[in-house]
């Protein structure tokens, strides 16, 4: 029996354990309806959550009906519930002949909008996202009304992925401004949103978006199917997501995309892509991805196409030095220096001369020390960082070739895979170039080219192999598809650009309509229309 | 199962560095770099070999050679054998490096062996996959090939660029040299209408002061490499040597001239008008006469007239075709001394067998036998179209204002 028959049983398995265990899920509150006794009702509560003190009551009175409202304080707009219970509720001029639930309604109308709860889950559900309940003593319903008001931080410009032209906002970690955002740049009743709540404790708000008729419908089903499996309890961010669904864990390169620029998100939206949205993180997951897709910087989209052509191809080419910089230069110089011309072979020979390891452990001694600075670069706090940045520099620098640990054009070696590193604009995508460039180092120590050539062929059989979402990663390079060739290695200009990549999007293809190539006027018609231009 | 799986790709990870046991490895710092190779008569043994091998340290400047560039940039070691491959495993006793041929340049052959014949070295050169067949390969002329490898250079600090780029800047700029590799060599070897040539090179000066570091203190070392004419070889064996102006006609009518300058007289001043070619392109063709092939040299000569010592109108036209007229006259004698210089030497160096090869192959089977003695009677004519395109900066030479 063969090894991958085996794995395909197991795998499918553990789904049917999965499914079975989501069914008698003991984390989930039963129905319960709420009681007619409101003071039960309030004691509840505080007994569920342990008396949190930043659970507020305020009592009232309507008629002779005793009552109370719930929030939590931070969630709800404290100040207008304060304003609110002050004028509209406390002078409320109940005249006794109303009931006076409908009396309660009529008022809580002013505050927001609102819903009626009935069940315990509910009453939690609600307060717990920001909104506010009214209880009255003698009705088994509670009115839940949207009050949602927390601190939230502003819309700023984004931090991770810059860009020279094009809008400067970025997402934030609410949802709702999110959405906002991208339905801003989308005003189409196209665009559609499905809300849902994952992590069986933290309840996180999840949205996912996409351009109906544009999008993919299997595709939409797929997302919906994978993130109804996730059974966690809490999601925190978007990589707890995508590392809940993607199709495959087992490889260094990233099968999902996320971005923190809605202009980014709102473009994948128009190409067929569904966006999901998850509450408390400013990155938004797009699904599916294809490799290409990683070295796609939104510069490229607001420059003219020549421009953007040579960028990205000069990426490209960073990203291959990033992934075997260090590899040739150990494989030119332990295998092959008949390779490197003479005066070049005659001089690393001399700066080596007093660097007391073989190349492959001189390369590894560096590229560990500048993963140590970039990552220590990364978490230490800004007042200490120049300090670190000084250190290195000298580190990595002078007093490692003075010391006799490196050689200098080793330094150099490390230095231009550093910083060819750094010009992928996807960080997961470049993150999979550094992992990956140490086995090549390794493979060009034992094996020389040969070895890294074998590498390069892995990783190409791995490559193809991979899918997002039932969409082959190196799609459209292969499988081949020559229609589709318009935003891989050359961005053709935005008039040539007709219709969408068709290996994502399904329905509605065409983008732009015909003859979209600016023209000067037609000669009769400037001497028609004289001043018009 | 995923566990087995990743287990399975564990192992092979293991297993590979061993297994393959660091195939081939070899650390620059392991590697003796030969950048030249001399090649003499032993006296016990049949070659005696120089290595000229690279000090890395010594040769790169800057603080990452450990304060280099002091000492001697190179080390020779000769080792003796009946064939190169005994002698460069002889020399392992005296090298603590793995001889490492990849970046050898020049292979300097001494004129003794030269005479005996090349065919007993060629083969090695040509068969190791680490050696270049673009290396060039030399004949030491009037001195041992071990001393001409020994030879430091003032200018270079490798002695073996100076050699190569000396050859390359001469075909250049005086043709009368021309770089030829081991690949050429050989080619002329194999070739029934061809035979090869190359360089000569000498030490001019003092010969026992070459390799020692005193004479690079001096500005004008006592001890310099220089090219010194061709080497006629035929049957593999050195047959003579072809000096200056007649050497320039073998490069010229190799079409291989860039530059050079020729020199012509004029009011009866000798040497008054120098010319250098601006492009020059040199076609050779055979015809069939009664039976006996004739072989046209046609030369269509551009240049410009770099130096007019005398009085002498530029500007009026006829002059110009009258300087044309005995520029070309004066190249048709340079070759013609040529060819009956080498004609003399019965080695066809020129490959005009081969062109009678091509032209008429039953006519060349006939002849193919003792090619080199028909060569010796060969009718070769020579005709040269020479013409002005420029006068340089000037029209009018000073000599008008003097003779006034």
């Amino acid at each position: 029996m063969s090894i991958w028959s085996t794995m395909l049983k197991n795998k499918q398995k553990k789904r049917k354990n999965d499914n079975v265990r989501q069914h008698n899920d003991p984390q989930k509150p039963e129905e319960q309806p709420i009681q007619r006794n409101y003071e039960d009702n309030v004691s509840r509560i505080k007994g569920e959550l342990g008396n949190s003190t930043d659970l507020l009551f305020r009592e009232y009175q309507i008629g002779d009906h005793k009552g109370t409202i719930v929030y939590v304080d931070g969630l709800a707009n404290g100040q207008l519930i304060n304003d609110f219970f002050n004028e509209t509720l406390l002078n409320s001029g109940f005249n006794g002949n109303q009931d006076p639930f409908q009396f309660l309604i009529e008022k809580a109308a002013g505050l927001g909008n609102f819903q009626f709860a009935t069940e315990w889950n509910q009453v939690f559900d609600s307060f717990l996202s920001g909104n506010t309940l009214f209880f009255l003593d003698g009705y088994n319903q509670a009115i839940n009304v949207e009050t949602k008001g927390w601190d939230k931080r502003s819309i700023s410009e984004p931090s991770t992925q810059l860009s020279i032209g094009g809008p400067k906002d970025s997402f934030t970690e609410t949802i709702r401004t999110n959405t906002a955002l991208i339905r801003r740049r989308i005003k189409s009743p196209n665009l559609w949103l499905e809300s849902m709540k994952l992590g069986t404790v933290a309840q996180t708000d999840i949205a996912i978006m996409y351009i109906k008729g544009i999008a993919n419908e299997k595709i939409i089903g797929e997302v919906k199917e994978r993130l109804n499996q996730i059974n966690i309890d809490a999601v925190m961010a978007e990589g707890y997501i995508e590392q809940l669904f993607e199709d495959q864990t087992w490889t260094p390169f990233p099968t999902t995309h996320h971005s923190e620029r809605p202009d980014v998100i709102a473009s994948h939206l128009l190409e067929g892509r569904i966006a999901i949205l998850v509450d408390g993180t400013p990155f938004v997951i797009t699904v599916p991805a294809i490799f290409a897709q990683f070295f796609q910087a939104p510069d490229d989209y607001y420059a003219r196409f020549d421009i953007s052509t040579s960028l990205r191809i000069l990426r490209i080419l960073a990203f291959l030095i990033a992934l075997m910089g260090p590899a040739l230069y150990i494989a030119a110089t332990t295998f092959h220096q008949e390779m490197i011309p003479t005066t070049l072979a005659i001089a690393i020979a001399s700066q080596r001369e007093n660097v007391p390891f073989p190349a492959f452990i001189e390369a590894l001694i560096m590229e560990v020390t500048f993963e140590i600075l970039r990552e220590a670069g990364l978490r230490l706090p800004r007042a200490v960082g120049q300090a670190v940045s000084i250190v290195g520099a000298l580190v990595i620098g002078q007093a490692a070739v003075q010391a006799g640990i490196v050689s200098p054009i080793m330094v150099i070696v490390v230095s231009i895979t550093a910083i060819a590193n750094f010009s992928t604009p996807t960080f997961m995508m470049a993150i999979a170039a550094r992992l990956i460039r140490f086995a090549m180092m390794a493979l060009a120590t034992f094996l020389g080219l040969y070895g890294i050539v074998l590498g390069l062929m892995f990783m190409s059989i791995h490559l193809c192999a991979l899918r997002s979402f039932g969409i082959p990663y190196m799609m459209p390079i292969a499988p081949f598809n020559a229609q589709n060739q318009q935003d891989i290695f050359i961005r053709y200009p935005i008039w040539a650009m007709k219709y969408r990549p068709k290996f994502i999007s399904k329905g509605n293809l065409v983008r732009a309509g015909d003859n979209q190539k600016p023209m000067p006027p037609k000669q009769e018609d400037s001497q028609d229309s004289k001043g018009e231009s | 199962m995923m566990r087995k799986t990743m287990m399975i790709f564990l192992l092979i990870g293991l297993f590979m560095p061993i297994l393959s046991a660091c195939w081939n490895q070899k650390e620059l710092t392991d590697l003796a770099f030969v950048m030249a190779m001399g090649i003499d008569k032993g006296e016990n043994r049949r070659f005696q070999v120089s290595f000229q091998i690279v000090i890395p340290g010594n040769v790169a400047s800057g603080q990452g050679g450990g304060g280099g560039g002091h000492g001697l940039p190179i080390a020779v070691y000769t080792s003796s054998g009946d064939t190169i491959t005994e002698a460069a495993r002889r020399a392992t006793q005296k090298i603590s490096r793995r001889l490492y041929y990849a970046h050898t340049n020049l292979i300097a052959v001494s004129e003794e062996v030269a005479k005996d014949g090349l065919l007993d070295i060629l083969d090695a050169l040509d068969r190791d996959p680490e050696f270049r067949t673009t290396t060039e390969i030399v004949v030491a002329r009037k001195t041992s090939a071990e001393k001409l490898v020994s030879a430091l250079a003032n200018l270079d600090k490798l002695p073996v660029n100076k050699v190569t780029k000396e050859i390359e800047s001469t075909e250049a700029l005086l043709g009368e040299n021309m770089r030829v590799n081991i690949d050429e060599f050989i080619n002329g070897l194999i070739s029934h209408g061809r035979e090869p040539i190359t360089n000569g090179y000498k030490i001019s000066g003092n010969q026992n002061m070459s390799g020692k570091s005193d004479d690079l203190k001096n500005t004008r070392s006592e001890a310099v490499l220089s090219s010194s004419g061709l080497a006629i070889f035929r049957n593999g064996k050195l047959e003579g040597w072809i000096d200056r102006e007649k050497a320039r006609g073998v490069v010229w009518i190799m079409d291989k001239v860039k530059s050079t300058s020729i020199n012509i007289d004029w009011n009866g001043k000798k040497n008054a008008i120098t010319m250098a070619p601006i492009r020059s392109k040199t076609k050779v063709a055979v015809n069939i006469k009664q039976g006996k092939p004739v072989v046209n040299v046609a030369i269509e000569f551009e240049g410009w007239i770099s130096e007019a010592n005398t009085t002498v109108d530029l500007t009026d036209p006829k002059v110009i075709e009258k300087i044309d007229k005995s520029v070309a006259n004066e190249i048709e004698k340079q070759i013609q001394s040529t060819i009956t210089e080498v004609q003399k030497k019965k080695s066809d160096i020129f490959g005009f067998g081969e062109r009678i090869h091509r032209k008429n192959p039953k006519l060349w089977k006939k002849i193919k036998g003792n090619w080199n003695e028909r060569f010796a009677e060969l009718e070769v004519n020579v005709k040269v179209d020479s013409f002005t395109r420029r006068e340089g900066i000037r029209t009018k030479p000073f000599w008008y204002d003097i003779n006034q």
